[in-house]
């Protein structure tokens, strides 16, 4: 490694330092943006009986002590910045007194076992077969093409309710909602993992499937211009052989796939927020949508957060690996043009 | 070697996250669907904590302060259920109940009762649990505005003094039938560490008196099992399931969806054309289908120019559509609204004045709101067609209920649709819930669909209180909890308290007539229908016996555990 390649990655490091410290800042200030007051939904909750007397004033009182929220905007500002520090995300207002970890922690397994398989198995499946119809063209090309396009423009919530409707509904051959069979306690044995899958089944189809659809027509297209540029003309003309003016094309083409795969990567943690609806499916979605709902802040601030560091991170990944993937960004940085 | 150590270290982390996800629990089990009732609609998110004092306690410890209770009887008890039917007390850890004199209630325990660990139910758990919501604040402090000390002359025996200058009987015997009483020596210790504890108790091994214990809970479902050394088993007989599941959906449609396919056999969702649906049944098996319960208030803020003027508020009240809401909005499960704070029909009908209401009230009348427009108020209808008033005010307002409440935003799409057919513009926005509660307890808006007390036994007091009455309620830009349309009267205060005070139902009716006349004379808001104070379907697939109209068995249209001691496997 150079001395310019790691001062490269130097100052990476330091661009992305200075990014998670405006994003964890922006991350508290922005829930608090929203209008409405946790406390209030609170009340709600027990005024929606009504008849209650003066001692509504004081339990209100108490809520907002019990949350910190009396004390001065900045002063609650250091507070999550030292929890930070110390790892703990705080605890949730609308789900008190679960801690935000604790909630992130029991949903967070369900989206990552749903997303990761559906974004890289899509991802990989799509990118192949973009890059198969590119090069194959003809009657291949056409039929792909056209079923991918209408794939990859099916809202993916449509898709859901359609898959819903008809294999739970009308052919009832999976079940329609959970990560499991209600009534059923979670175990380690066969007959559990089975039921799991089969309600896994239908919310994975409903993302892959367009995931593969959206992936291949952008390979196609991208895969069909490199096909076309001087690069190519000119390795054809000196006779290189087929498969290894292919091999330059997909690593050509990747590039900007690469980027969409890290990013889906990055924002995966946030759940997949109206599978988890129609399928009442475990996961991070609706657990971030119900805390916008309820101004539960340090629940929205945990889950962010996460998602800020997860998409960082990817970047980051990516920022490393696109010097190995293009030849052209690594002599532009040690200099070698 | 590294390599393997790395491979047996991923076998490791696999299984470890396997058994996360799965619980850690390692014996298969599946409940047997006939031993097992499914029920739905309290539980929404992750439970959290069983504890009654919490925030947001978990299905089956939640409440929100009123006969709508979750789960009485279930995990925790109360003394008595009160049946929102006919009016009467079921008991329950109470055995009776009477008025030794007018500001002094004495409770006799039942005999034998018993905590889950065997522990002896006494008297002493009765004041320790009332005395909490006056050390502390929780969902039942505001009984200690209305009592003066809460005693227990022997273990069977708790004596209610009244606050000789607040007495509200109604209300008293409210706060008996929806608080759950909870065991000393578990308690004692956490109340010992003050609010902040008690608040922060999660209370995942809680031991109550009831019928069931939690046998599992996760963010997908709670599991509770029967507990067969129930106290009370020879008393009350002990119901037939086994297991009591609450399936945590994340959609209303989701949660129908399984009641359509016999997934769920007992339900407080709001189901669209609830008699559709095969082996389906509600409480009555027509019209309404639901008992009205409570009545959902079109709230208006008398601080706004021109809806601080009462003809508007009456040209707009003869204005809506009553009948059309019924139609469009909830699915016939009501009448049209009536122009008064007493519901109809059931425990309140005994104050309702029919020829009051006639006389006083308002009905759809387009003509009339019209003729109130031009001939009383004098206003002129602008080039836009709405109507502006001698002094300049435009009859241009805001109506406003959280976005996701479909029923009543339904319902005021018909006000809006209505009032501008008289030229009356009024605008709907539905902004998210917060948004909502927050502008309407700080009175930050023109009109608001919103909710006020339901039926218990101190309605329909607590409801005039709730629209009438401006004691304690703090200036516009602070948050009141009552009284949001900061309405003041003082003709008001002594008829409540005459109200509240009043021990025959003719003194009641009597003082309830005229607080309703108030009320029809001045509108500072518009009843716009009648909603179930708990939705209450079920899937006879499965469970038969569910409690009906025509075959009561003294229990009622609530989820309270005497439903479940009816219920017979098919």
């Amino acid at each position: 490694m150079s001395a310019r390649f790691r001062r490269y990655i130097l100052t990476k490091l330091v661009w992305y330092l200075v990014a998670l410290l405006a994003a964890v800042s922006l991350n508290f200030f922005l829930p608090r943006v929203i209008p409405g007051n946790p406390v209030d939904t609170i009340m709600a909750h027990f005024l929606q009986s009504g008849g209650q007397g003066a001692a509504a004033g004081k339990m209100y009182q108490a809520f907002i002590a019990q949350f910190g929220l009396e004390r001065p905007l900045w002063g609650q500002f250091l507070t999550y910045l030292g929890d930070i520090a110390h790892g703990s995300l705080g605890q949730s207002f609308s789900l008190f007194p679960a801690h935000v970890t604790t909630l992130i922690g029991q949903a967070a397994p369900w989206t990552i076992a749903l997303q990761l398989p559906a974004i890289l198995i899509g991802w990989i499946l799509g990118n192949l077969l973009g890059a198969l119809a590119a090069f194959k063209r003809g009657a291949f090309d056409r039929n792909l093409f056209v079923t991918a396009l209408a794939f990859s423009s099916i809202p993916y919530y449509a898709l859901a309710i359609v898959l819903l409707y008809v294999f739970a509904v009308v052919l009832p051959i999976f079940p329609a909602s959970g990560g499991y069979a209600f009534g059923t306690i979670p175990n380690l044995s066969w007959s559990f993992i089975f039921d799991a899958l089969s309600h896994y089944l239908l919310p994975f189809l409903s993302l892959v499937v367009i995931a593969i659809g959206g992936q291949a027509v952008g390979m196609r297209s991208m895969a069909i211009y490199e096909l076309g540029s001087d690069y190519v003309n000119y390795a054809t003309s000196l006779g290189v052989s087929d498969r290894r003016v292919l091999g330059y094309v997909f690593r050509n083409a990747m590039l900007p796939q690469i980027t969409g795969l890290a990013l889906s990567l990055g924002t995966l943690v946030g759940g997949a927020l109206i599978t988890e609806i129609v399928f009442s499916y475990p996961g991070v979605g609706t657990l971030l949508f119900n805390a916008i709902n309820a101004n539960d802040y340090p629940l929205i601030q945990g889950i962010t957060l996460i998602i800020i560091v997860a998409v960082l991170l990817a970047n980051f990944l990516v920022d490393m690996a696109y010097g190995y993937i293009d030849p052209r960004i690594r002599a532009a940085r040690s200099g070698e043009r | 070697m590294a390599k393997h150590g790395l491979h047996i270290r991923l076998v490791t982390a696999v299984t470890a996250l396997a058994l996360a996800v799965a619980g850690s629990v390692a014996v298969a089990q599946t409940l047997p669907r006939n031993q097992t009732l499914y029920i739905g609609g309290f539980q929404w998110g992750p439970p959290t904590n069983f504890n009654p004092l919490a925030s947001s306690p978990a299905w089956p410890t939640g409440g929100d302060g009123s006969m709508n209770l979750q789960a009485d009887g279930y995990l925790y008890e109360t003394l008595f259920m009160f049946n929102i039917v006919d009016g009467s007390y079921e008991p329950l850890l109470g055995k009776s109940m009477s008025w030794t004199t007018p500001t002094q209630l004495t409770v006799k325990l039942q005999p034998g009762s018993q905590w889950q660990d065997g522990q002896p139910v006494t008297a002493s758990d009765v004041v320790f649990s009332y005395e909490l919501g006056k050390k502390f604040s929780t969902s039942y402090s505001g009984m200690w505005d209305y009592l003066a000390s809460v005693q227990a002359p022997d273990p069977q025996t708790v004596v209610l003094n009244l606050n000789p200058s607040k007495p509200n009987p109604g209300l008293i015997e409210q706060y008996v039938s929806t608080v759950y009483i909870l065991p000393q020596h578990i308690w004692q210790a956490v109340a010992d560490k003050g609010q902040s504890a008690l608040l922060q108790y999660e209370n995942f091994q809680p031991v109550g008196s009831g019928t069931y214990k939690v046998m599992s809970h996760n963010p997908q479902q709670v599991v509770l099992q029967r507990f067969d050394n129930y106290w009370g088993k020879d008393l009350y007989g002990m119901p037939a399931p086994e297991y009591v599941v609450h399936p945590i959906f994340k959609s209303n449609d989701a949660g129908n969806l399984a009641l359509k396919q016999g997934n769920l056999d007992w339900s407080q969702e709001f189901v669209p054309e609830v008699w559709t649906i095969k082996n389906a049944g509600t409480w009555y098996s027509q019209k309404p289908y639901y008992v009205p319960g409570s009545i959902p208030m079109l709230v208006i803020n008398l601080q706004k120019p021109g809806l601080d003027n009462p003809l508007v508020r009456r040209a707009l009240a003869y204005a809506i559509n009553y009948p059309l809401i019924v139609e469009t909005a909830v699915s016939n499960y009501s009448a049209p609204a009536k122009s008064s704070l007493i519901l109809p029909t059931g425990v309140e009908s005994k104050y309702f004045d029919a020829q009051q209401v006639e006389q006083d009230g308002w009905s759809y009348d387009p003509a009339k709101a019209k003729d109130i427009l031009e001939n009383q108020l004098h206003a002129k209808k602008g080039s836009d067609g709405v109507y502006v008033l001698p002094d300049g005010t435009k009859l241009s307002f805001t109506v406003e209920t959280p976005y996701g409440w479909t029923d009543w935003m339904a319902a005021l799409q018909v006000v809006s649709q209505s009032a501008k057919a008289v030229g009356i513009d009024v605008t709907t926005k539905f902004p998210q819930a917060p948004v909502v509660t927050t502008d309407v307890q700080t009175g930050n808006f023109d009109m608001a669909c919103w909710y006020i007390s339901g039926v218990g036994p101190a309605s329909p007091w607590s409801r005039f209180r709730d629209m009438l009455d401006s004691r304690n309620v703090p200036p516009v830009g602070q948050n009141a909890f009552w009284d949001y349309n900061r309405y003041s009267n003082p003709k008001v205060a002594p008829l409540l308290d005459q109200a509240g005070a009043a021990t025959s139902v003719a003194a009641k009716k009597a003082a309830y007539a005229q607080l309703d006349k108030i009320f029809m004379q001045d509108i500072p808001g518009i009843p716009l229908m009648y909603r179930a104070l708990l939705f209450y379907e079920f899937n006879t697939s499965v469970w038969t016996g569910f409690p009906t109209a025509a075959n009561p068995n003294h229990a009622q249209p609530l989820f309270n555990i005497d439903v479940l001691r009816s219920l017979k496997a098919k």
